[in-house]
């Protein structure tokens, strides 16, 4: 499994930095919209303002937002691009079968995403002279975020294996994507205060919330209902996932697209 | 090493519902070559998806050294397999890159899957070309790497859907050579082509499949004995006698200046031979089918009750 890890990090980055204009580019745009949250300029940030009013957490708000955007979408994005171009059928051959190797890719591209979110913010650091600061303990709730973004991304990944084209579906899942992050439903009262551990990621986002915005230490009995809230659907997207391989296998179209 | 019994594969439901595979049973051994031709749409792809497990059969079952791929996913390591219609290779990686990522893909040790890897390159004639991404190598080039890839686990089963399609005839010529060469380190083949010619120059046995159903499976040389009519064709240098070309004729053959034709029995043909003595032969040739001949005979004639 270490090998598997390591080949699919060797393959992300290799596929990433082949064509040195498509870095270049990619990383100056993401350069201009966190210059531009460093000259205050907030309201770039759309949803970012979720996570409080300071620098850092307009900052962290906003590299949350699209580090699970395309943490949600990577996988369903990523079988489509692999049966138009042809290696999907040849990734299904593996003896490690299809969740462990997507699971895999998604470490993989996670964690060359967060190379980049880290290099651009050390840059602008350093441009700008602006000091950011978050708590470690930020790295707890921000785990179990990503461990529900990743059953969700498994989920989209089901719906890509069985109905094919799915980028219809991915746009309005940003809706609701919107709503699991920014919407405060941790203050609300009432039965919703109960219910919010059963949406996606909303404990989680939650949590941060109290850690960036409102000052408030971690709550430890609250995490670990959160933490069990990204378990779950960690498990429930995987288990889908599983069943729609089942299902395209049943059905013949593994490769269509 | 590959034993299919009874696979069918329906899809769809009511009046949708189509049988694409119906009752196929498929044997191959060690080192052997199975050409398995079939019209456009006849259910080679669909039978080959089903025995790599990419396609979950209605009824029967797959094994691969003694390994069902639906059940066990440990049965994939045996099976090597390049798809038609599919790049199988990551355009953006070299040969080098792609072969050892396939590697640990099925489970082989990095390093080995790395030595492995290159020593595939070696043999393929690739070497020069290991550090060049795939999508800057010609079509005959990615085929090769492709077959490269699909050996670095060391599979025991190698699939081949249409391995010469689309290649001109020098690569073409390659890969037939490389599919022998497998073929003689002991590993099985199945191998589907439209190119008739190719099937018949490497396969040990043939397996014609029309409409979901295998018509006719046996070794390739019997089959085109099969289709073989006993007429033999000589050619002589210079001209018979009168006295010689009346025995000849009196033994069934024909006469036409330099040209014999003659149908009869082998002790007949060489007594013919003996009339023709001591007129130089220049040629005797039987009358012999060809695979594309043996093909349309077969799938034009079986009537559709008998399927």
């Amino acid at each position: 499994m270490i090998d598997l890890l390591y080949a699919e990090l060797k393959r992300t980055w290799i596929q990433f930095i082949r064509y040195p204009t498509e870095v270049i580019s990619g990383i100056v745009i993401i350069l201009a919209v966190f210059y531009g949250l460093f000259s205050s300029a907030q309201y770039i940030a759309g949803p970012g303002f979720a996570f409080g009013d300071r620098l850092d957490s307009v900052v962290l708000g906003y590299a949350m937002w699209t580090l699970i955007i395309s943490v949600n979408n990577d996988i369903a994005i990523n079988l489509q691009i692999e049966a138009e171009t042809g290696t999907l059928e040849q990734v299904f051959l593996s003896p490690y079968g299809a969740p462990r190797v997507f699971l895999a890719r998604a470490f993989a591209s996670l964690a060359l995403r967060l190379l980049i979110l880290v290099v651009v913010l050390l840059l602008l650091m350093g441009l700008s002279g602006s000091r950011l600061a978050f708590p470690p303990i930020l790295l707890l709730p921000l785990a179990s975020l990503l461990m529900a973004g990743y059953g969700l991304a498994f989920l989209l990944g089901a719906v890509a294996l069985v109905f094919k084209r799915v980028q219809q579906i991915l746009g309005i899942f940003q809706f609701l994507l919107l709503f699991l992050l920014a919407a405060p439903l941790e203050e609300s009262t009432g039965l919703m205060q109960y219910l919010r551990f059963l949406l996606p990621m909303l404990p989680s986002t939650g949590l941060l919330r109290d850690l960036m915005a409102r000052g408030v230490g971690l709550d430890w009995a609250t995490y670990g209902l959160a933490l069990l809230n990204g378990m779950v659907y960690f498990v429930i997207g995987l288990f889908v996932f599983r069943w729609a391989e089942a299902t395209a296998k049943q059905r013949g179209s593994l490769s269509g697209y | 090493m590959l034993d299919t019994r009874d696979l069918s594969k329906v899809y769809g439901r009511g009046k949708q519902r189509f049988e694409a595979v119906k009752h196929v049973s498929l044997t191959l051994h060690q080192g052997e070559v199975l050409a398995f031709l079939g019209p456009n749409g006849a259910g080679k792809t669909t039978t080959i998806k089903m025995i790599a497990g990419l396609v979950r059969p209605t009824h029967g079952l797959v094994t691969v050294v003694g390994e069902d791929p639906h059940r066990q996913p440990r049965a994939l390591r045996h099976i090597g397999a390049v798809l038609e219609g599919n790049r199988n290779l990551y355009w953006r990686l070299t040969p080098e890159e792609n072969l050892e990522y396939f590697g640990v893909l099925r489970q082989v040790p990095r390093k080995v899957a790395h030595r492995r890897g290159l020593e595939l390159l070696s043999r393929f004639g690739l070497e020069e070309k290991r550090q060049t991404p795939v999508q800057k190598l010609s079509r005959g080039m990615q085929q090769k790497v492709a077959i490269a890839v699909a050996l670095i686990h060391n599979p025991k089963l190698l699939l081949l859907d249409e391995p010469t399609l689309g290649l001109d005839v020098e690569a073409s010529e390659m890969v037939k050579a490389l599919v022998r060469q497998i073929a003689q380190e002991g590993r099985a083949v199945l191998l589907t082509t439209h190119q008739l010619d190719v099937a018949e120059e490497l396969s040990d046995r043939v397996a014609i499949i029309r409409r979901g159903r295998i018509i006719a499976e046996q070794s390739t040389e019997a089959l085109l004995k099969e289709f073989s009519s006993s007429t033999y064709h000589l050619e002589v240098e210079g001209e018979l006698s009168p006295q010689q070309i009346h025995t000849v004729t009196q033994l069934g053959a024909t006469v036409q200046g330099t040209q014999i034709t003659y149908a009869g029995t082998s002790e007949n043909l060489y007594a013919l031979l003996r009339a023709l003595s001591p007129v130089p032969l220049v040629a005797v040739q039987r009358d012999r089918a060809d695979l594309t001949q043996v093909f349309l005979k077969l799938v034009k004639d079986q009537p559709d009750a008998s399927l």
